[in-house]
């Protein structure tokens, strides 16, 4: 009886102390957004299908509620043709995650098509498989991140004005960069949440999702290869959560991407989906810049609370430069180096990661808190990075990403400022936890009247930076505001007869088509595709005519033959930029670089007629 | 082994088990960051200083340096430092010293409680935190009141209770388990996840079974060791899994300390279970068990075994 009344008062005085420290943002469960899946009727058992068409292949995925024991777990593709739904693929939903893959070849992507999914004799799913936008100027994709659905900072906010602006510019691709799923033990439920929420987009064009962090169950993600992590954290590399969850995670979201380049399976049989999709004449790289990445726990010297977190501004950026340690690693730099000299069927290339290639912020957090570097951004390994970067800009690739919960430009630099590629980080769609680009210094070379947060940077890894935006929330956010935490969307417009690309991005509950509506300081932007690869230091090499349209021009080293970069000129000239004083082979042709135009050219020479 | 001498080692478990976790505390405030960022790094509470004049930059630190949140969170490894030392000094009638204990048992709660908030409110979290949270209170109980008094002992089977019915609820999954529950299985027996699983629901259920068996005479020893047992296992799983001669100090800095914080999950159960463990000689006049728990000196009533008493111990017991 004695122990009875003795654990009785500790549960009452536990009570007492909970609810006295009860915080009005933070109630619990019962204020967290729900995550159950709903009980549907048979016809409705199809929640919402994504897919990709690349290189005459079809790719679709079904995602489907639960289907009861006893029933068919079948599910049919059918495409209309004439008038009459024709059956093109079958397939068996899978468990865990009940998604439907389809596969089919031989696509005619010259023309739309109609399709349905069906699942028994009810269930229909209809949408339209685009045709391949070849025919169009510009290309529009839409940027998306962090699809945090707490009611804490507005996540319980009706994602309708997303689907009203994406309609109203009918993008061509969609493109969601990373935490679509914030839940950590639920992907299925909050996968099927997303569905409902974006799938009326979803179904009609091409979507990428890329599986962050998050998605797969860990508040920060260093996959080495597909190693367990046992520290709290995850920061001593791998994955967290089961690698037959990880699975599951990317089949939902990657099984409808066109197949992977090289399909090895990482550890706990974790499978790869890094490859590229050629859509309206953009060559898109489709990257994994976690997977293969390493922790930084107990690799490199602790310089902060967290073995992921640099607070010592005086420390030595080079001693965590630790030898060894990966980032894109080296399957995805070898694809990378492939992807970038393949120009057939395309105009320009952008690289899609889950997040951009440094430190792009300084204070971190709810409130506040300035964080001198952070290892979970790809600015961390250094030499990762800018192996990265090279491989990038050797393809004139623009990167567009996300997962800083901070839209922001940057102009990337690895031997000099502004020698690499422009990256665009797109806003979260709602945002969970607050991050400002902030420097204590203003930034150098500025444009006039620009912020003093612009211009020419080292991150807190010494790498080089210049920023041209960043959308910094409210200090003191208001409540639930989405727009005081600079929640939003990006668009991209990919113009492939300009060969400009411009970076928008948008708050959340505007018309986006309306002239009156602003966009978060410091957009619109617009560069060059040639801007992705143009230092500051580089000289011309003479401008090249050509009898053809478009060439494919490729420069080349002709001491160490190695290949400086790939283009595709835009119309009959090119001058291609070079470093001073070293000479150069040009190769150039109608797809491919097949041929010696130039055997040692350097900067400064006179203007060519080449005849290819 | 008499009496006093069983009695001497039942403190000493006690002693050591506050000791680990106040040394392992130490280490995480001292070296890495106590958990009160859930407390502090907030608008709220900045609202709160800022009434005293505090500007954000003074509460936080600019980054260039640190501010209020940092400079006393790292203080806070002071406070636990004393504690580490007081648990090897702490006597029976130093009573500012155990005064001091007990607040560093109030310190345990406050961080448990940081972690529970951080963990969005799961319930298990605080509640495996009990043999943390209490091993204070049980060395300066059992300092007080007797290694072998109802009180000390009831609030020994609380912490153990706490202890394995929260990690037993996350690994049956009453609530979702943890990942690296799952990872350090994975890692240290090589079983594939569904294997895994299997392990970690039977030992769950275990967890609940001992709390349930330390209530039953004839289970309660083997609980209490089952326990002990599986609370060592789990307390170095975390180094065992973690560390790597390739790392820093071989991870030790990131993992060690891991296991110090749970001693209290293996010491516990083993004071118990010693302090259940009816001598062999002390066997053979016990007929009736359930006397046991009837007695105030729940482990060792006096008409039972006057032989092992010592002095010591009759003379405490004549004052109950």
């Amino acid at each position: 009886m004695n122990f009875l009344k003795y654990l009785t008062f500790c549960i009452g005085a536990f009570a007492i102390v909970n609810t006295a420290f009860a915080q009005s943002g933070n109630q619990g469960r019962s204020r967290d957004a729900i995550l159950t899946i709903p009980e549907v009727e048979e016809k409705d058992i199809i929640c919402f299908a994504l897919y990709t068409v690349h290189d005459q292949t079809l790719k679709l995925t079904a995602q489907l509620y639960p289907i009861a024991e006893g029933e068919t777990k079948t599910v049919r593709l059918e495409i209309e043709k004439d008038d009459t739904w024709v059956e093109v693929a079958q397939t068996t939903a899978i468990e865990p995650g009940w998604t439907a893959p389809f596969r089919v070849e031989n696509w005619d992507d010259t023309q739309a098509h109609k399709y349905r999914v069906r699942h028994g004799k009810e269930a229909t799913y209809k949408g339209v498989i685009r045709k391949n936008p070849v025919d169009k100027d510009e290309i529009i994709v839409a940027g998306f991140t962090g699809n945090s659905i707490r009611p804490g900072h507005g996540g319980d906010i009706s994602r309708q004005d997303i689907i009203d602006n994406i309609k109203r510019v009918d993008a061509d691709v969609l493109f969601f960069s990373g935490d679509q799923v914030y839940d950590h033990f639920k992907h299925y439920a909050a996968w099927l949440k997303f569905g409902r929420d974006f799938g009326e987009i979803i179904k009609d064009r091409p979507t990428l999702c890329l599986p962050d962090d998050h998605d797969v169950g860990q508040p920060n993600l260093w996959g080495e290869s597909g190693k367990v992590s046992t520290l709290s954290g995850a920061s001593d590399g791998g994955y967290a959560r089961p690698g037959v969850y990880v699975q599951e995670v990317e089949r939902a979201q990657t099984s409808h991407f066109p197949d992977p380049v090289d399909p090895r399976k990482i550890g706990q049989g974790i499978g790869v989906y890094f490859t590229n999709l050629n859509w309206g004449n953009i060559d898109f790289a489709i990257l994994e810049d976690r997977k293969f990445k390493t922790g930084p726990a107990g690799r490199v010297p602790k310089q902060g609370p967290r073995p992921d977190h640099i607070r010592n501004p005086d420390y030595d950026p080079t001693s965590v430069d630790v030898e060894g340690a990966v980032l894109l690693g080296e399957r995805q730099l070898e694809f990378l180096d492939q992807w970038a000299q393949d120009w057939r069927n395309a105009d320009m290339k952008v690289a899609l990661s889950q997040t951009i290639f440094c430190g792009g912020a300084h204070i971190h957090g709810n409130a506040n808190g300035r964080l001198h570097a952070d290892m979970d951004s790809n600015g961390w390994p250094q030499s990762g990075r800018n192996r990265a970067l090279r491989a990038l800009r050797k393809g004139f690739a623009f990167h567009y990403a996300g997962d800083q919960h901070l839209a922001t430009i940057f102009h990337h630099g690895i031997e000099e400022h502004r020698d690499a590629i422009w990256s665009f980080c797109v806003p979260s769609i709602a945002n969970l936890y607050l991050r400002w680009w902030e420097p204590l210094e203003p930034g150098l070379n500025r444009e006039p009247g620009a912020p003093g947060y612009t211009g020419d940077h080292l991150d807190g890894f010494h790498n080089k930076v210049t920023n041209f935006a960043a959308a910094n929330p409210e200090k003191n956010p208001a409540g639930k505001l989405l727009n005081t935490r600079s929640a939003g969307f990006g668009i991209v417009r990919l113009n492939t007869r300009t060969r400009h690309i411009t970076m928008e991005c948008w708050p959340r509950n505007v018309d986006i088509t309306d002239p009156t509506t602003q966009q978060y300081t410091g957009w619109p932007r617009t560069i060059s595709q040639f801007d992705n690869y143009n230092p500051p230091s580089w000289g011309k090499l003479g401008e090249l005519t050509f009898n053809v349209e478009d060439p494919v021009v490729q420069l080349i080293d002709a001491k160490t033959n190695e290949i400086l970069y790939t283009v595709r000129a835009n119309g009959r000239t090119f001058n291609p930029g070079a470093p001073q004083g070293k000479r150069f082979i040009i190769k150039a042709g109608r797809d491919a670089p097949d041929q010696i135009i130039v055997e040692q050219a350097e900067a400064g020479d006179q203007a060519r007629t080449i005849r290819l | 082994m008499n009496q006093a001498k069983l009695d001497n080692v039942l403190i000493l478990f006690l002693r050591l088990g506050a000791f680990l976790c106040f040394a392992g505390w130490t280490w995480v405030h001292f070296y890495w960051e106590g958990p009160y960022g859930i407390f502090l790094w907030q608008e709220k509470t900045y609202a709160f200083v800022s009434g005293f004049g505090i500007s954000w930059d003074q509460f936080v630190g600019t980054g260039a340096n640190d501010g209020l949140v940092q400079k006393w969170i790292a203080r806070m490894a002071w406070l636990y430092l004393a504690c580490t030392v007081l648990t090897l000094t702490v006597r029976n009638k130093s009573w500012l010293q155990m005064a001091a204990l007990l607040g560093g048992s109030v310190l345990l709660t406050i961080l448990s409680y940081a972690k529970y908030l951080a963990s969005q409110r799961e319930l298990p979290m605080f509640i495996e935190h009990g043999g943390q949270m209490l091993i204070p209170v049980l060395l300066v109980m059992a300092m007080v009141l007797g290694v072998r008094h109802r009180v000390t002992v009831v609030t020994a089977m609380i912490a153990f209770i706490m202890t394995f019915a929260g990690h037993g609820s996350y690994a049956v999954g009453l609530w979702p388990t943890p990942s690296n529950f799952y990872g350090m299985i994975t890692v240290i027996l090589q079983v594939e996840y569904g294997t895994a699983q299997a392990i970690l629901y039977t030992v769950g259920l275990l967890d609940f079974l001992v709390c349930i068996g330390i209530f039953i005479p004839r289970f309660r020893c083997a609980s209490a060791l089952y326990a002990a047992i599986w609370g060592l296992l789990t307390a170095i799983a975390r180094p065992v899994a973690g560390m790597s001669w390739s790392l820093h100090y071989w991870g030790a800095d990131q993992f060690l300390h891991e296991a110090l914080i749970r001693a209290p999950h293996f010491l516990i159960p083993l004071y118990l279970y010693f302090l259940w463990r009816v001598p062999r000689q002390a066997e053979s006049v016990v007929k009736n068990p359930e006397s046991l728990m009837k007695s105030p000196d729940m482990a060792n009533p006096p008409p039972l075994a006057p032989s092992v008493l010592t002095d010591k111990q009759l003379k405490h017991n004549e004052t109950l």
